[in-house]
Order: structure tokens, then sequence, then C-alpha cells
């Protein structure tokens, strides 16, 4: 029973070994270069991408390749590319990228026919247009001991394909002198279209605003602009000192004012009530009173009716002025005698 | 010479409204109403409870105008001849006929009172229309002119057995219809009870100088008051809006509680009726020294003037007091000016 454990042992550490063994060649065959395949052993054809210019950063380059190998040399998988590798030309990040690889393998009766289908993709891009390659690729295969290869390892190299990268960035909108970083980001994509299109329309918007200001203006928008003494005293601003008519017309705009507040026609002999209804005015009362003398001179006075000078209507604006403050609960500022 | 005239008698009427008001106390309101239908040539109905004090205050102003001075009594049985002539039997035993209250004193007639003219009949009321509106009177075949007159007349609103509703037509040849009331200040009402001058009626009325104003002159100085004071456009416009709204008050927004408002105003207020009310408005405006009507002047005078001449239907008639100062209270808030 010992003595088949330990043949079944040996067989373990055999086995092993020999794992170790083929998993290092496999690693060797990778890593060391290997001899050229001899000459007409390897049927290349391949299928590029269509152009070699215009390409930009982002951009999928397809690229299909076919080895038709006579027999009896086969390919070594593991020394195809690998997806994500990146590679270098001169120490420097080339920015070309394998994305995706797939390969078959048909048996001819002569030949063994490799289709390898890579995909590259472009991550650099520059302020001109910039040449690039897709990476020449090298795979190795197993054929029979030579002088060469004494292990029978050889490698092929699968040619390089030569295309340009296309900047992102619109001629002359970068000034390359100026720009030379290496470490410089991408170019973006300047939208001018859409911050014409937003300025247009930023310059519609504040034009309804101002329209909108405008109409509103002359009404009420503000809890306080809609009193009856502010909208009197906005509309006495417009009035002039050197038209006589527009002193009645303030006074006609002041009483109307009066009578709204009041929600009753005010008359100096109804002038008690006023303020007891409304306390707010009491600190203009003489004013009031001063107020109904000038209206009952303008209006109902035959004598006098038409010896206004214009400190009347200023009087008369300093007046509505008092009058808004009050309607605001404010104290307001006392004036001259006009 | 038309100035001094009118600072000459502004005067007279303020010694006038002076010395009454020493008699009849607390009726301050009435008394200048009283005087200002004087200057305007416009009969006056007082109205008010029983023992208020309005045979006493026209018997005052009747002391005070000078000239003749008749009065009646309204009762049930008065005819309309029993205010021209009465007839009796004479020391010789033969019917005579003397001159009744109304041509007693001829053309010197200034004030004709008619107590309790609601106890009266409509056909005595039927003459009084005449004698009011054209100050003559016909009898023995021959035109009496009393150009010097005023009726002033009282009425009792509460009591209604055995009395009769002064029409329409009657009530609006009345300038003013005054109401009277018991003042509610303490002073003047303990006053009324405790001082003995109130006590005695005639001596009270005697404590007042005779003959303040000069009756003859009344009609020519009115005249004079009527010209010289004058009303603007902007006034006239006023005046005529009030006459609107008592016309078709809702139209101007008026309302009185508990009342439809479409109903309620069969008649507006007559030409005549404005016509009165501004003349007392002129008056108001001469007594407080101004050149022109304003239109407190017309407040002043505008419920005594126009109330009892609105036309109601009958189911607000019972509530007439009460509806009438409501509705022109409304009208004078509604209606403003300018």
């Amino acid at each position: 029973m010992n003595c088949q454990m330990n043949q079944l042992i040996k067989l373990i550490n055999i086995s092993l070994l020999s794992l170790i063994l083929s998993t290092s060649f496999l690693a060797n065959a990778n890593d060391e270069p290997s001899p050229e395949i001899p000459e007409g052993i390897v049927k290349l054809s391949k299928i590029n991408p269509d152009r070699n210019v215009g390409f930009l950063m982002g951009d999928i380059m397809n690229r299909t390749i076919t080895l038709e190998v006579k027999k009896p040399y086969k390919l070594i998988e593991t020394t195809l590319p690998i997806v994500g590798y990146e590679h270098r030309y001169k120490g420097q990040v080339s920015g070309i990228e394998l994305r995706k690889i797939n390969h078959t393998e048909k048996e001819n009766r002569d030949t063994t026919t490799y289709v390898i289908q890579l995909a590259y993709q472009v991550f650099t891009t520059a302020p001109v247009v910039k040449p690039a390659i897709l990476p020449a690729e090298t795979v190795k295969f197993q054929g029979p001991p030579t002088e060469e290869a004494k292990d029978g390892l050889v490698q092929y190299t699968i040619p390089e394909f030569y295309f340009r990268i296309s900047p992102m960035a619109v001629f002359g909108a970068v000034k390359i002198e100026e720009d030379m970083s290496p470490l410089r980001q991408p170019v973006l994509l300047q939208p001018y279209v859409e911050k014409q299109k937003l300025t247009a329309y930023l310059a519609v918007l504040g034009l309804s605003l101002l329209g909108l200001l405008y109409i509103l203006g002359s009404r009420a928008w503000l809890p306080l602009m809609g009193r009856p003494f502010a909208q009197a005293s906005r509309q006495l601003t417009k009035l002039s000192s050197k038209n006589p008519e527009d002193l009645k017309l303030a006074l006609s705009r002041v009483h109307k004012a009066l009578n709204t507040t009041a929600k009753y026609s005010v008359f100096s002999d109804n002038m008690d009530a006023f303020l007891s209804h409304t306390p707010s005015f009491k600190a203009i009362e003489a004013e009031i009173d001063q107020f109904f003398t000038l209206s009952h001179q303008v209006f109902f006075d035959t004598q006098i009716s038409t010896s206004h000078d214009g400190n009347s209507l200023v009087w008369l604006k300093k007046f509505c002025k008092q009058c808004r403050d009050c309607e605001r609960g404010l104290k307001p500022a006392k004036q001259k005698k006009a | 010479m038309s100035d001094k005239q009118l600072t000459d008698w502004r005067q007279h009427a303020q010694k006038l409204e002076s010395e009454i008001n020493k008699v009849v106390v607390g009726q301050q309101t009435p008394i200048r109403l009283i005087t200002t239908a004087i200057f305007s040539r416009g009969h006056v109905l007082l109205e008010g409870d029983v023992g208020v004090g309005k045979t006493t205050l026209l018997r005052a102003f009747t002391r005070c105008i000078g000239g003749g001075y008749q009065r009646i009594e309204g009762t049930i049985d008065l005819m309309p001849n029993d205010l021209v002539y009465h007839t009796y039997l004479g020391e010789d035993g033969k019917p005579h006929v003397s001159p009744g209250p109304l041509l007693m004193s001829g053309e010197n007639l200034s004030v004709f009172f008619f107590n309790e003219i609601n106890r009266a009949r409509p056909q005595v009321h039927s003459l009084l229309l005449r004698v009011m509106a054209e100050r003559t009177l016909s009898a023995f075949n021959k035109e009496y002119h009393f150009p010097h007159m005023l009726v002033f007349a009282d009425r009792n609103q509460v009591e209604k057995e055995e009395t009769f509703e002064i029409p329409s037509a009657a009530r609006d040849r009345f300038m003013m219809e005054i109401p009277i009331v018991v003042p509610d200040d303490n002073e003047i009402m303990e006053s009324l009870i405790f001082d003995t001058k109130f006590h005695n009626v005639d001596a009270l009325v005697n404590t007042i100088p005779a003959d303040i104003l000069q009756f003859d002159q009344l009609n020519d100085f009115s005249a004079l008051i009527q010209t010289k004071i004058e009303a603007t456009s902007t006034l006239r416009q006023y005046a005529l809006n009030l006459w609107r709204a008592t016309k078709t008050p809702s139209a101007y927004g008026v309302k009185v509680s508990g009342v439809d408002m479409n109903r309620l105003v069969l008649a507006g207020a007559s030409p005549r009726g404005m016509s009165m009310m501004l003349r007392a408005a002129r008056v108001n405006a001469w007594i407080n020294n101004r050149d022109s009507v304003l239109p407190e002047d017309i407040h002043a005078v505008f419920h005594s003037t126009v109330a009892h001449r609105l036309v109601f239907s009958p189911v607000y008639e019972m509530r007439r007091t009460e509806i009438a100062r409501d509705l022109l209270t409304g009208i004078v808030n509604a209606v403003a000016a300018p």
C-alpha cells in the first residue's frame, strides 16, 4: 500500500515539474528573440483600415491578418499580442492600444491558416497632423529543429501600418508655439455656435425683462408700488412746472389718491374722519390743509386761480411724496410752505 | 359799494346767529341753515320731536327779521279760507269780514309761521303751494302780493294720528327741511332743565334785539349775493354730478343698507331743488367770507335742501328720514371734486 502511495506521489511530482518546465519554456518563447522563420514558410495577407489619414482620438482601427503557414510549423498562441498592452516608441507611450484580438485556426492539407483580427484604439492627439503606426507584432511558431533554431522556435513579424492622426482643434485656434507642453490636456471643441445662440437668447430674455419692467412699472408690481400715492407720485414726476394745466392735473391726481386711500371722496370738511381712519397721515395734517387751500384756489376760486407759479407744482410733488411715506407707514420729511 | 354791502350784511348775519345761539342753545347747525335760508329767500320746514324748540327757534328768527309776522296752527278742521279771512259778528250785530293771517300784514308780511303743518288738510297745503311759489294770493277779486314773505313751518314726524303727509309738490316748495334734535351735550341738557331763563319762552324770545335785519332789503341783498358769489366750471360739474347721482345713485356705486337701490328712487332732486341748493351754497360761501362756492358749501346745505325732495318707492317711505340721510351721505362720498 505504501509502495503504491510513493509511486503516486512520484507521478504527481513529475507532472508538476513538467508543468513548471513547460511554463518556463513558454515564457522564454515569449520574451526571447528567436530566429526569423525561413522564407517561404509563411504567406501573409492583410486587411488594413481603408484609409490612413483622418483618425481622431477614440477611433477604433480594425486590422485583419491572415497567415498561411506550412506544416509542421504551428503558431504559439501565447505569443499573440495582449489586449491593453501599450506600445512604446523610443521609450514614449505611442498612444495606440490594442482593445480586442480574435484569432481562428484552419487546418489545410499542407498548411495551417491563422486569421488574426486586431482592433486598436487611438488614445492620442496633437495640435497638428501627427504620424502614427499600428505597431509591428511579432508572433512565434514551433517548427522542426534547425541549425539556427535548435529548439525549433522561430518568429515572424507582422508589418506595421502607417497612418496619420488628425488634430481635434480647428486650425489657428491653438498657437502651437505657446502650447508646446507635453502635459497639455486634450484640446476641447469650441462651442462657438452654442455661445452665439446663448448670447442671442440672453439678449431676447433681457429685452423681454426690460419690456416687462416698462409695462409693469406703470402699474403695481411690487407691494408698495401699487398704492395710490406711490402711483400718483410717479405720475407727478412726469409733469412740468412750465405748463399751467399740469398743476390742475397734479391736483386731480392727488385728490384721486386721497379718495382711493379713504375709499370715499375726501374734502376739507371730512378730513377729521379721514385722519381718524388713517392716523398715519396725522403727521402731515397741516400740509393736507395747505393742499386743500391750493386746490380750492385752483379749481374753485375765480379770482386767483390763474396766478400760480411753478412753485406750487414743486410743493405738490413734495407733498405727494410725504403722503406716499405716510401710506407706507414711514415718517414723512417736513417741507417748507409753498 | 357792493363789497361793503356784503361785508356789512355779513356782520348782521353773524350778529343774528350770535343772538339766536344765546336763546336756542346747542342748535348751531340749524341756526346756520335757517340764516342761510333767510338770505337765500327760501322757505323753511323744521322737523323734529315734540318740545325740542322748533317753535322757539322760528319765533326768535321772526323777531330778528322784523316786518309783519303772522302765525297759524295746523289743525284737522283748518280750511284754506281760514288763512285768508275770518268772519265775525261785530258790536253792531252785523257780520263782518276781516283779513286772515296771510292778508293782515299786507305786503309787509315777512314771516308766515305755520305751526304743525302736517295737521292741516291737503286743501290748505294746496293754497300754501301757490303762496310759497308765487308769493301772491287772489282774494276778494284782488291780487295780493307778499314780496318779503318767508314761510316757516314745522311738523312732528313721530305723531301720525290726525295728520296728513305733505305731498311732494308742497315739500318741494320748501328750500330746506331741517331736522331739530335734542343736543347731546350734558352741559346744555342740564341748563335746559335747570336754567330758569328757558322756562318762559316769551320772555326768552324778547331778550333778542328786534329787527337785526331789515326785512324789506333782504330780497335785493339776496340778489346781490347770487350775483357776486361765483361758481367755477369745476364746481358746476360737481353740482351736476350730484344731481345725476340723486336720480341714479346705483350708477355712482351708492349703496344703502337693506335697500334695493334700483327700486329706491322714483324721482331725484328737481331742477328747482338743485337751483335752491346752489342759492343756499352761495349764501353759505358768503357767510364764510368767500367769493366763490366750494364743494364744502354745497355739502353744508346738501342734506337740508335735497333730502325732502327725493321721492322714494312707497315701500321705503316709512324709513324716509333714515334712508335719505344714508343716501345723500353716500352720494357725497361717491362723487369726487375735482
